[in-house]
């Protein structure tokens, strides 16, 4: 119990460190597709790493199947969205930052 | 005439059920893992089960969606590590102390059939190292890329070829065309 429960506290801290780098991801990155490729793969990696911590936290399987159907939700708004957003931006002609 | 008839009911039946049954399994699944072990709540369980069937059912009548589970093995400890090294290629570049990025654009036609596994498939894109689809018009896909230095043709071929294998496309699915 007690190694579970510590072995997903690291997995909740790796997690929010995810967060973290998605949210310094987001202020530094120079146009709205490189800033989309940072807040959608790090936050979703950042949050499988949580909702793995609290499973295992958890210690019942009925919590894990609605953590897991938590993260499979935000997995799929995240990703439809993402691509909504770049590709409005590609119909208003938004270019892409390049290496000057 | 009346025969062949009978035939052709029995035979949509016996899809219907085919279709209907792992549907109403999965969403009776779901509730006892949203309400718990309550008998009491499938009161209410049994009527939403058989509604998010039907609805499923006629929902996903126009577009034909046979996962493979075999596919779906192959699938997920794919994208679960694809994902994980896009987070951590973000991580990277996010905090590196000179700032590391190429972008650039990069157009692909992809092989899969109109519908779901395209859908799937461009959705996908989105969640691999370095790569985010940007805009899809009919088979073109076009790919916002982090870094140019990075093999993407090979990534997004490699990506394609795992939906295929998922959705039981082998490349004759372009019966519509």
């Amino acid at each position: 119990m007690d190694i579970l429960y510590h072995s997903g506290t690291l997995f909740i801290v790796i997690g929010v460190l995810f967060f973290l780098s998605g949210t310094v991801g987001l202020i530094r990155f120079p146009d709205i597709y490189t800033r989309l490729h940072a807040l959608t793969k790090a936050d979703n990696v950042g949050l499988g790493c949580v909702v793995c911590g609290l499973a295992l936290q958890s210690g019942s399987w009925v919590l894990t199947v609605k953590l897991l159907l938590i993260w499979l939700l935000v997995l799929i708004a995240s990703s439809a969205s993402c691509h909504l957003i770049a590709s409005s931006a590609m119909q208003k002609n938004i270019k892409p930052w390049t290496r000057p | 005439m009346p025969n062949d008839n009978c035939l052709s009911t029995s035979h949509t039946l016996a899809t219907l059920v085919r279709r209907s049954l792992p549907r109403f399994a999965i969403f009776s699944l779901l509730w006892y893992a949203l309400a718990g072990s309550d008998a009491l709540s499938w009161v209410i369980g049994v009527p939403a089960v058989l509604l998010a069937t039907s609805l499923s059912l006629s929902l996903a009548s126009s577009s034909r969606l046979n996962i493979r589970v075999a596919g779906l093995l192959h699938f997920i400890p794919f994208f679960l590590y694809q994902s994980f090294r896009g987070g951590i290629d973000v991580m990277h570049r996010a905090l590196s102390f000179r700032q590391c990025l190429d972008p650039g654009l990069v157009a692909y036609t992809t092989l899969l059939p109109e519908g779901s596994a395209r859908i799937f498939f461009v959705n996908t894109i989105s969640l691999l190292p370095g790569t985010l689809s940007a805009e899809l018009r009919g088979d073109q896909v076009t790919i916002h890329t982090l870094d140019q230095g990075l093999p993407v043709w090979a990534n997004i071929q490699r990506l394609e070829y795992h939906v295929a294998a998922l959705m039981g496309e082998t490349g004759e699915g372009r019966e519509n065309l």
